[in-house]
């Protein structure tokens, strides 16, 4: 677990980095400002078909409670394709920003598991 | 009444009817109505989102005749000895404690369009304002020769969970050494594409514990079936010589199954069975004919809301509706409740309705830490619902991916399930 942690942590890092000057629609913030909650909590029910809200140890992970620039990191990641997952990559493919900023607004706002 | 204390209201009232009153003898007063027809993956998490979202501000009513629901889902990993049955059985208490649902253990035997009402086995009718028809399927018996549900016990067919799965399971284990398995996997369409495959994947992979000299022969009625290059794949390298797929271009199609001798008579050969599943083709369950809401066997929807096409007060969810390219499983049925639920909230509560997107994802196991897995995502298209998206995995992936997909599947089971029932 802390190595896949670790492994997350450098991801986010990567890309950060990844994203120049010149693509600041890409700005975490940015577009965690262009979110509304009810319509992440709409399309955070797709999300709820397999993230179960306690999380598991491996595989699928709790995504309530989750840090939104993080979760907006992510998932711009699996859109670009950095980071593997065929699901995560299809799901996040068809997001735009305003979706994943109302999905990181919206999942942010939930119980983290105990 | 605040949105808290009518929440209360719902609740207690729902603790107290479960499976006892047909409906509540309270008056609801004003509050809209929805009856949900179906407690499996489209009815009870239709039910769910319907109430949860609307923080009692909809009467939600849950018919379900059963009072433990057996997922079609996974029966294949308990088949495999993966799981034991108990683990794919949900019960109803949280949607009636933790979201205020009415549920209510009977079968709906008619709907009353014009006077919007529901008709119970019992004789009591329930009005509604909308309705989610969410049955599943029934089964053609009549579409093989020879096979009826008189014979179903003796080649169980096993596509509905429950105790077919069980009396399946015992064949499986009692089957003579080195005897030979008989698989007939349903004609297109059918629920669960990949599921007869992933089925002779788990009896194989019993067969190789209990059985290593047993056979299996797969008798399709089709010439080509779902994720086939990954099944054959991995049942060449897992089960080597055990599995023979025969397709119909092969055998000729099934004339006749004599269920007394277990004989599967085709143009090519007749075939002599030790043990057998036999699963015929299929079509909506039988409310939805109820209901008017079918054209043939299926149900045709509004692909933007799944309503009815022929009743806008209908929905129609999962495997009994014509979804077109998106495939009749518990995942699509479950992606489908919620763009119907977030419609009805619309409809009922002025709320807000967002656009329609569906996804699914169906995960196999060929043999331990083997998991195979194929998805898309859909929109709404004028006429149907369209692929927009899609991907499978990759015949060269890494035994690392294939193991990460059987714990994803595991942990999907249990994000659904809760989605469905918590």
């Amino acid at each position: 677990m802390k190595i896949l942690l670790f492994v997350i942590f450098l991801l986010i890092s990567v890309c950060k980095f990844a994203f120049s000057e010149e693509q600041q629609i890409s700005d975490e913030q940015e577009i965690i400002a262009m979110g509304d909650i009810e319509y992440g909590e709409y399309l955070g029910s797709e999300c709820a078909a397999c993230h179960h809200q306690s999380g598991a140890s491996e595989g699928i992970p709790s995504i309530h409670g989750m840090d939104a620039e993080v979760f907006v990191t992510l998932m711009l990641a699996y859109r670009s394709k950095l980071m593997e997952n065929p699901v995560m990559q299809m799901i996040a493919g068809r997001l735009n920003n305003e979706q994943i900023g109302s999905l990181a607004l919206y999942f942010s706002k939930l119980e983290p598991p105990k | 009444m605040s949105k808290i204390s009518r929440r209360l209201f719902n609740t207690g009232l729902a603790a107290a009817s479960v499976g006892t009153l047909a409906f509540p003898s309270i008056s609801l007063g004003a509050l809209p109505r929805v009856v949900v027809i179906g407690g499996g993956a489209g009815g009870a998490t239709a039910a769910r989102y319907i109430a949860k979202d609307s923080n009692g501000g909809v009467h939600v009513t849950l018919v379900e005749a059963s009072k433990r629901y057996y997922t079609c889902f996974f029966s294949n990993i308990y088949l495999g000895g993966f799981r034991n049955y108990g683990s794919i059985g949900h019960n109803y208490y949280g949607l009636a404690v933790n979201q205020g649902v009415n549920v209510v253990h009977e079968w709906a035997v008619s709907v009353d369009p014009a006077a919007r009402m529901v008709k119970l086995g019992s004789g009591n009718t329930i009005p509604y304002d909308k309705l989610v028809v969410s049955p599943g399927i029934d089964l053609k018996y009549d579409s093989i020769n020879g096979y009826s549900a008189g014979v179903q016990d003796k080649m169980p067919h096993a596509w509905k969970s429950g105790t077919q799965v069980q009396l399946l399971r015992n064949q499986v284990m009692n089957m003579k050494q080195g005897g030979t398995f008989v698989m007939v996997p349903p004609p297109n369409p059918y629920r669960c594409p990949p599921g007869p495959y992933e089925r002779v994947s788990m009896i194989a992979h019993q067969f190789k514990q209990s059985n290593p000299t047993g056979k299996i022969v797969i008798l399709d009625p089709k010439p080509k079936f779902s994720k086939q290059g990954l099944f054959e794949a991995g049942w060449q390298k897992h089960y080597p010589g055990m599995i023979e797929w025969i397709s119909s271009d092969t055998h000729g199609g099934l004339k006749n199954i004599n269920a007394s001798t277990m004989e599967f008579e085709t143009d090519l050969d007749t075939f002599k069975a030790d043990a057998a599943c036999v699963v015929p083709a299929q079509k909506a369950g039988a409310i939805a004919m109820a209901a008017g809401v079918n054209d043939g066997d299926w149900c045709p929807i509004v692909p933007a809301s799944m309503q009815s096409k022929a009743d806008e007060n209908i929905y129609v969810l999962g495997d009994a509706s014509v979804a077109k390219s998106m495939p009749k499983s518990g995942f699509s049925a479950n992606s489908q409740a919620k763009v119907a639920a977030n419609h009805i909230r619309g409809a009922l509560t002025g709320s807000k309705v967002f656009d329609a997107r569906y996804s699914n994802t169906c995960w196999s196991l060929i043999a331990p830490d083997d998991d195979v897995k194929v998805g898309a995502s859909y929109v709404a298209g004028a006429e149907a619902i369209d692929v927009e998206s899609k991907f499978i995995s990759q015949a060269d992936d890494s035994s690392e991916t294939r193991a990460a997909n059987y714990q994803e599947s595991i942990d999907w089971y249990n994000g659904i399930t809760a989605d469905m029932f918590s």
